[in-house]
């Protein structure tokens, strides 16, 4: 099975380079991981480093951070040419809303972030816009008591939106250290604990690789594939 | 121990994993962490269910039992630890067996590399630092600008000898550019 990682932060954001998180996640099990730093934080070191760790495929991508509805459409919309993967920073109600209802969007990371998640009306448009919700597990990783409770409510809830819109998923640490990504059967393992089945998860950490390959297709016209 | 019916006993799992962290882990503090993690999951009826139970531990490879139905509980509970006596830290969980013997030829290799206690410099532009250790390919720096890890909670930054010399690497993956 192939597994992929869609959001991992590297340096200068998170503290490690590209080539350290790629022989990590290798060493994990996993195929490939998706680095996809904020376009607030400047370009990623050591990229041409990462390319020459073997086994393992380094995609790179960008989780676009916005304050507004409009600013999202207009940096998704220049990014798309660019970017292999278009990830959005998500937490705030109303950007989580705004990046469903954005089909240049890949995938809303970390929803649940700050309580709010995602209501009936975004999971509708993520549908219909084919945007994945990201299950961040850094929470469950990262806080104990009274706030993994909240931040487990929050996931619990969507759960069930997730399952009846049947919205695309992808499981993710939003690795910032090599210290933070799990394995996949970790990570299955955890979303087990949260209501999610066992074939369900393994779907989600397959999904990233099927989206980069669709966003990788080359098109000469309309219609017409370059293969 | 008084002994028991054999079909009275209960079944075990092995649980052999790797622990990464940024110092120097006692068995103990490890094992602490563990329950807290696994009490802060599952309460105290829970905990009780898995019957956690530390076998051996080296500073780096460990074993721990389990009760045999509760193996996927457990791996989730080992993947919520991320610091160990507040150092950052991770269990790596290399694998699951019903005995201790078969565990340890399976999954716990038996000669390890030492860490590299040399201190030696590197300087990239962006990075730059001492190095801590250097395990295989993986080297950890100390950053002389400490705000560089900020916001991932680590102490050092994760290179790699990729990172270090380009394709100049030796087969055995030692590193010449430092």
């Amino acid at each position: 099975m192939i597994y992929y990682e869609p959001n991992v932060h590297s340096l200068p954001e998170g503290s490690d380079s590209a080539s350290r998180m790629a022989l990590a996640a290798k060493k994990l099990g996993y195929s490939g991981i998706i680095i996809s730093n904020h376009t607030s934080s400047g370009r990623p070191f050591g990229l041409d480093a990462a390319g020459l760790v073997a086994g393992i495929e380094v995609a790179i991508g960008s989780e676009i951070t916005a304050s507004d509805q409009r600013s999202l459409h207009a940096r998704a919309a220049s990014l798309r040419e660019r970017a292999d993967f278009i990830a959005v920073h998500g937490g705030d109600e109303k950007i989580n809303r705004a990046a469903c209802e954005d089909p240049n969007v890949d995938l809303l990371a970390h929803p649940h972030r700050g309580r709010s998640g995602i209501g009936v009306a975004a999971a509708r448009a993520a549908r219909d816009n084919q945007v994945a919700i990201a299950l961040d597990l850094s929470p469950m990783i990262r806080l104990r008591g009274a706030g993994r409770v909240r931040w487990m409510e929050a996931v619990k809830r969507d759960m069930g939106v997730i399952e009846k819109f049947d919205l695309n998923i992808m499981i993710t640490t939003g690795a910032r250290s090599h210290l933070d990504l799990r394995s996949p059967r970790d990570l299955v393992a955890m979303a087990g604990l949260l209501g999610l089945e066992r074939d369900r998860a393994v779907e989600a950490l397959a999904l990233p690789k099927t989206i980069l390959d669709l966003n990788r297709r080359r098109w000469t016209s309309v219609g017409v594939e370059l293969l | 121990m008084r002994s028991w019916l054999p079909v009275l006993r209960n079944r075990r799992r092995y649980i052999a994993f790797e622990l990464e962290a940024e110092g120097r882990v006692r068995g103990g503090d490890l094992m602490a962490e563990i329950r807290a993690a696994q009490t802060s999951l599952f309460g105290d009826l829970g905990a009780a269910n898995n019957r956690l139970r530390m076998i051996t531990f080296d500073g780096r490879f460990g074993l721990l039992r389990c009760h045999h139905t509760r193996t996927e509980e457990c791996r989730a509970l080992l993947a919520t630890v991320s610091s160990v006596v507040g150092a950052r830290a991770a269990i790596r969980v290399r694998g699951i067996s019903g005995s201790i013997k078969a565990a340890t030829e399976k999954y716990i290799p038996q000669s390890t590399l030492q860490p590299d206690e040399n201190k030696r410099r590197v300087d990239l532009g962006p990075v730059s630092g001492s190095v801590v250790r250097v395990i295989g390919r993986e080297i950890d720096l100390c950053p002389d600008d400490r705000k560089m890890t900020e916001g991932s909670g680590t102490r050092y930054v994760g290179l790699t000898s990729f990172d270090l010399c380009g394709e100049d690497i030796d087969a055995d993956g030692t590193s010449d550019g430092l």
